[in-house]
């Protein structure tokens, strides 16, 4: 085949190909160390809102932990899970005068989900949905209704929606509140919260 | 009856749309409960869930903490305390799970008070391992010889799961009953519709079928119209046919009698003697010309007026006679040779020879002819 560049000779494709793997290697640990940021630059952040925290988050990927990771290994590891962002959301908007609450979901057949509500915007940080320009979920305050929702997310039924505390330091989820979703909704712990459901 | 069929048709329609709206609404109504059905069976297999997740935490918790006892490593003695968070996750969850099952929550109850103990008892030993191992280690394994052992809390749960099993079998019941319901509700509505729309299509069909035979009658009934008329008219037309015939036959005779009475008129003007045709009561009902060239009268001078006026009847010496002409009529014979006199306009006499003839039809005299002669010696 005619041309009018020098092809490689056989006994030059091995160093070059080497060559070309080590720069995209090189490249693309520059580019994530670019993006890597720390719990200090979360905080430090004037700006930070909802959406701009699950901007953040966007190249994370998926990985489940039994339990909940230290907030510099999930930054640094950029994998976590669902309890694991929550939980971060919760700890960094709360600092940045956010009404936060973390909500953890019991969904059938699956393991529970977790998500950080924020009264402010009247939605909810979710893990599942944190890659999209639509990064925040809107939602009534009600558990009840953050269930349905967050139920809904992945067609399936609730059984009880719980809100907990946790704190990095001791490392233990105290439960708050719990509602139960065949009791009766008048009788759910939060329906007396003041102001409108939705 | 057409009126009546669109009436029966809307009522079967009318209580297929009723027999519709009762099987939708209660079908929404059984799904509704089917589903409240299917979270309460959601609702036990979540208890039965976190109770095990209770005694799954425990074990791990114990298993943890009996490795720091042992090694003395602060990875186990984290792994005990996320393992006892955890527990105590499960165990709110199964307290709310169950908080209007009172029989199921005294047990979660019990079971947490045997959890509270194991963490306590994990939480002091734990601690004690710090400043004397040996000291907590078998302090550990009197505990599980007192009670209140992770197998103590095993069998609470296997107790608690045996009763939410025993739920789940009622609750499943109950939707399984529900499903049922659902289906011999659709299905008994369904069955019904399909009868009641097999009634309209009944009624359409007799109502078809009605009409059809109706249309079959009224084709009938025009064929036989047509029939008659075709007779009808082929009667007409002969009698038509017949008539103008007639008519010209008719017209020919009348044209031949037409011809044969001028053609007599024509005898009657041509004959130069007087010719009169007198009534039975001998006035003159008729004349010919003859009669005004010769008396210089016109015809309605003479006509209706008495024939013995205008001429008489006179014996050889010129004495006139009495009445021959009446006798002749009435009698019925011819008179002839009679001598009689005529007087014309100017009141001349003329001398004529009189003959008279009776006129007959059917035998039966209606009057008579009476032709006069004018004799050549007084003309």
């Amino acid at each position: 085949m005619k041309s009018g560049f020098d092809s490689p000779r056989p006994h030059q494709l091995g160093p070059l190909i080497r060559k070309a793997a080590l720069a995209a290697l090189v490249a693309a640990a520059a580019l994530t160390g670019l993006r890597a940021f720390t719990m200090q630059d979360l905080l430090s952040d004037a700006k930070m809102t909802p959406k701009r925290f699950a901007g953040r988050f966007a190249d994370f990927e998926f990985e489940f932990n039994p339990y909940v990771q230290d907030p510099d290994v999930f930054l640094q590891r950029q994998r976590g899970d669902c309890a694991d962002y929550a939980i971060m959301a919760d700890y960094v908007l709360k600092r940045k005068q956010f009404e936060t609450r973390i909500i953890r979901v019991a969904l059938v057949g699956t393991l529970a989900h977790d998500v950080c509500y924020v009264t402010q915007v009247k939605a909810y940080l979710d893990y599942n949905n944190r890659v999209y320009f639509k990064n925040l979920e809107r939602s009534g305050r009600s558990l009840r209704e953050i269930a349905e929702k967050v139920a809904a997310s992945f067609d399936a039924n609730w059984t009880s929606v719980s809100v907990y505390t946790f704190d990095y330091g001791e490392g233990i989820k105290h439960l708050t509140l719990t509602v139960v979703k065949t009791d009766p909704p008048s009788e759910d712990a939060d329906s007396a919260s003041p102001g409108p459901a939705k | 009856m057409k009126d009546k069929t669109i009436g029966r048709i809307l009522a079967f329609f009318l209580l297929i749309s009723a027999v519709l709206a009762v099987v939708a609404v209660d079908s929404v109504r059984n799904i509704n409960r089917s589903v409240a059905s299917s979270d309460w069976v959601n609702h036990t297999h979540a208890v039965i869930l976190e109770a095990n997740g209770v005694a799954s935490a425990a074990q791990a918790g114990n298993a943890a903490a009996l490795t720091y006892l042992i090694t003395g490593e602060a990875r186990s003695q984290a792994q005990a305390r996320d393992a006892l968070s955890d527990m105590f996750e499960h165990l709110e969850v199964a307290k709310a799970l169950t908080r209007n099952e009172p029989s199921q929550h005294a047990q979660v109850l019990r079971l947490e008070t045997l959890v509270n103990q194991r963490a306590e008892f994990l939480r002091s030993a734990m601690a004690d391992a710090k400043s004397n191992r040996p000291e907590a280690e078998r302090a550990y394994v009197a505990s599980d010889a007192i009670g209140a052992s992770a197998g103590e809390i095993q069998r609470a749960v296997e107790k608690l799961t045996e009763e939410e099993m025993a739920l789940l079998a009622d609750r499943d019941r109950a939707s399984y009953i529900q499903a049922q319901t659902t289906r011999w509700t659709v299905g008994s509505g369904v069955a019904l519709d399909v009868l009641l729309l097999g009634g309209v299509a009944w009624l359409i069909w007799t109502d078809i079928e009605v009409r059809r035979r109706a249309a079959a009658a009224l084709r009938e009934a025009n064929e036989l119209l047509e029939t008659k008329v075709r007779e009808r008219t082929a009667e007409l037309a002969s009698a038509n046919e017949h008539l103008t015939t007639e008519n010209f036959e008719r017209r020919w005779a009348n044209q031949a009698l037409e011809h044969q009475v001028r053609y007599n008129e024509l005898i009657i003007d041509s004959i130069n003697d007087l010719v009169f045709v007198l009534t039975k009561s001998l006035n003159i009902s008729r004349l010919n010309p003859a009669v005004v060239r010769l008396t210089g009268f016109e015809a309605e001078e003479l006509i209706n007026h008495p024939f013995p006026l205008f001429a008489r009847i006179t014996t050889a010496g010129g004495a006139p006679l009495a009445d021959p002409l009446s006798r002749a009529l009435i009698e019925g014979h011819d008179l002839r040779d009679q001598r009689a006199i005529v007087t014309d306009k100017r009141g001349r006499e003329i001398p004529v020879s009189l003959a008279l003839f009776p006129l007959r039809d059917r035998d039966k005299v209606v009057g008579g002819v009476a032709i006069l002669q004018v004799l050549r010696e007084s003309s």
